[in-house]
């Protein structure tokens, strides 16, 4: 190890982030957080079943809609850690999907994250009775939700999404 | 029903059905299925791949993604383990490693300007230590720490943020406010730690901090530890500081989408490495052309530049408040320990809370404060231009000196510091057959011991972590004059060190 590759601030980036635990990510591994998926899916399903005049069907759209955005926006949009107590830009630029588990794939949380959308996808279509137009909005909710979720994507931007600034000058 | 293989067939997959009827729950499920196909095979089978992905995704190992170890069989490992020879526990040790254990000198008693060595048991006329003003032996100061050893005790017993902190050290820190001129003070425990904590304090990942590439050791430690962008300059080379700084200006409006950074020029007031002065009144007009933070390090400038010795900013006439941060060493000139940085409120006060060597070491004991600022008071009294006026006046004597021997001495130093940084110039070595760096350590080590034993002169080589050092600086002999000397004393000195060079290139020839 040359003194010159230790001022390289990807070689220190990376040594940072496994410095100690990540408590951005580390929660998503409890039970409690895997029971809470649930219970705010359920919620969200309710939620839209009492508003009036909306039918069982687009209550089941919209539930399917709301959580894939959701999640979206949690695990692949958001980059960073919100908090900047100790991790000090460790993980700047990335999303908190590929900080779960340091990265490592197919864990225990990534495989019942994964799995959950698959499921609520065939229970909304299942329940919007096929129509046509519902499932094409679930489906490409869920297909986009699930391909930012493959471990070919880790770390991989298109189109410009979460590009990471350049900041080595 | 006559042909056995049909019926064969049928019998199986109505045992089939009637076990997954057996299934609790099964009925919710073959509903489902039935429900779902609804003449529309396509989507069914979008359906299922989903299914079947989830499963396969299920049932997939966990790897890791950054994994690029060699994987190796059974019989490679073996190989390995069967090649594998121990190292030894204890390295031996480099010719130069053993010169470098054997030639130092241990000094017996009390450090002074004229401490007593072990390995000829004389008193050496000491060029090594940054005394500069002879505080070590002022008497006034002696009994200023008696008495506060007294009152105080030894240590600070923590913290400054855990019951570590005393009135004393307020006081300092107001003291050093006052004398340079700045809005406010704080002080570190340890002189080395003190710019490294203060850079990594405000400088953090993502932002940019451009380093005078002749920085000493701990402001480069500083900068690495800060995780921000580094960017060198040549050793004050304003023009080349101008060429980085605008480098980065071109490239900060070609990424817009850039976020906001700090950007700190760090350099030193009076270089350690090489004895010059960094030229402020350029760089804080490049700071203010640029919209960077200036950080200064006087840790050797304090107490010795400028007419009452306020540093740098006192040599250029720059008002101290114009320079975003100054730190300094309370070891060096000062005679006591730990170190400061001077700026303004909010900056003073960020770092109680953010400075790391601030906030998880132990305060400075009592007395090394007090004797610190009894220093800094010292220096506005006629006592101290005095001492200041010989400090200028002894290192004029012995630059004199050494500037009479151009030939075989070069000098990196500027006039009126009182570090001096004495080399042989490259052609001579070339002439005397000398091409490593090792051999060029052995040979002013020559030096080194020759002015000891025969002049009684304590000097020493400048010793660098080689492997740390950033920039390596060139071998030399680092002369640090101190203001108590008389200046007979310095001229003999400085005379035997030039006949010492001259005869150690001509020994080579």
């Amino acid at each position: 190890m040359t003194l010159a590759s230790m001022y390289k601030v990807d070689y220190v980036q990376v040594l940072d982030q496994h410095s100690q635990m990540n408590l951005n990510s580390s929660w998503v591994n409890d039970k409690g957080a895997w029971m809470t998926n649930v219970i705010i899916i359920i919620f969200i399903k309710f939620f839209f079943g009492i508003i009036p005049g909306i039918t069982p069907e687009l209550s089941w759209t919209l539930t399917t809609l709301t959580y894939n955005v959701g999640s979206y926006i949690m695990f692949h949009a958001v980059t960073g850690v919100p908090f900047e107590l100790f991790s000090q830009g460790a993980y700047d630029g990335i999303t908190l999907w590929e900080q779960i588990d340091g990265g490592v794939q197919f864990t225990a949380t990534r495989k019942y994250l994964t799995t959950v959308p698959i499921v609520l996808f065939l229970l909304s279509t299942h329940y919007t009775h096929y129509a046509p137009f519902a499932f094409s909005i679930n489906l490409l909710a869920t297909v986009i939700n699930l391909i930012a979720k493959l471990p070919s994507m880790h770390q991989v931007r298109l189109f410009d999404i979460n590009q990471k600034v350049d900041t080595g000058l | 029903m006559d042909n056995p293989v049909l019926y064969a067939i049928n019998s199986t997959f109505s045992t089939i059905a009637q076990s997954i009827q057996a299934v609790p729950g099964s009925g919710i499920a073959v509903n489902y299925i039935k429900n779902s196909y609804q003449n529309d095979p396509f989507r069914v089978v979008l359906e299922l791949g989903l299914a079947i992905y989830a499963v396969k995704y299920m049932l997939s190992k966990k790897y890791r993604i950054d994994q690029n170890d060699v994987q190796l069989t059974e019989k490679e490992i073996d190989e390995l383990i069967a090649e594998w020879q121990p190292e030894p526990l204890v390295q031996t040790l480099s010719d130069i490693q053993r010169m470098e254990l054997e030639k130092t000198q241990v000094i017996i008693g009390a450090q002074g300007p004229k401490p007593k060595v072990q390995s000829s048991g004389k008193n050496l006329l000491n060029l090594a230590s940054t005394n500069y003003l002879g505080y070590i032996t002022n008497e006034d100061l002696k009994q200023t720490a008696i008495e506060t050893l007294h009152k105080y005790g030894v240590g600070s017993c923590g913290p400054p943020g855990f019951y570590g902190t005393l009135d004393v050290h307020i006081e300092l820190e107001k003291n050093i406010a006052r004398y340079l001129g700045t809005e406010s003070a704080i002080i570190y425990a340890q002189g080395f730690s003190t710019i490294a904590s203060v850079i990594s304090a405000f400088a953090k990942r993502g932002d940019i901090i451009v380093v005078d590439d002749g920085s000493n050791f701990a402001i480069q430690k500083g900068t690495q530890i800060s995780r921000s962008n580094i960017k060198w300059f040549k050793h004050n080379d304003m023009a080349d500081l101008e060429r980085v700084l605008e480098s980065i200006r071109v490239e900060s409006l070609a990424h817009k989408k850039r976020p906001l950074t700090r950007r700190f020029i760090v350099t030193e007031g009076l270089f350690q490495n090489y004895g010059d002065i960094a030229p402020l009144n350029k760089i804080m007009e490049l700071k203010h052309k640029y919209k960077y933070r200036v950080i200064l390090d006087e840790s050797n400038s304090f107490g010795v530049l400028g007419k009452t010795g306020r540093g740098l900013t006192e040599l250029f006439n720059v008002p101290a408040k114009d320079v975003d941060m100054i730190v300094g060493s309370m070891a060096n000139t000062l005679s006591a320990a730990g170190g400061f940085c001077a700026g303004p409120k909010e900056v003073v006060d960020h770092q109680r809370l953010s400075g790391q060597a601030f906030v998880f070491s132990a305060s400075i004991p009592a007395m090394l404060t007090v004797c610190a600022s009894e220093a800094i008071n010292i220096l506005s009294t006629p006592q101290g231009e005095k001492l200041l006026q010989s400090l200028q006046d002894n290192a004029a004597t012995f630059r004199a000196v050494i500037l009479g021997a151009s030939q075989w001495i070069e000098l990196s130093s500027v006039a009126g510091s009182p570090i001096l940084h004495l080399r042989f110039p490259q052609a001579a070595l070339t002439t005397a057959g000398v091409h490593t760096r090792d051999e060029e350590k052995m040979l002013l080590q020559e030096i080194v011991d020759e002015v000891a034993i025969k002049d009684g002169v304590l000097i020493t080589r400048a010793k660098y972590v080689d492997r740390q050092e950033m920039h390596l600086p060139r071998v030399s002999i680092r002369v640090s004059i101190c203001a108590t000397h008389t200046k007979k004393e310095v001229e003999k000195a400085a005379q035997a060190v030039k006949t010492a060079f001259g005869k150690a290139l001509s020994r080579r020839k």
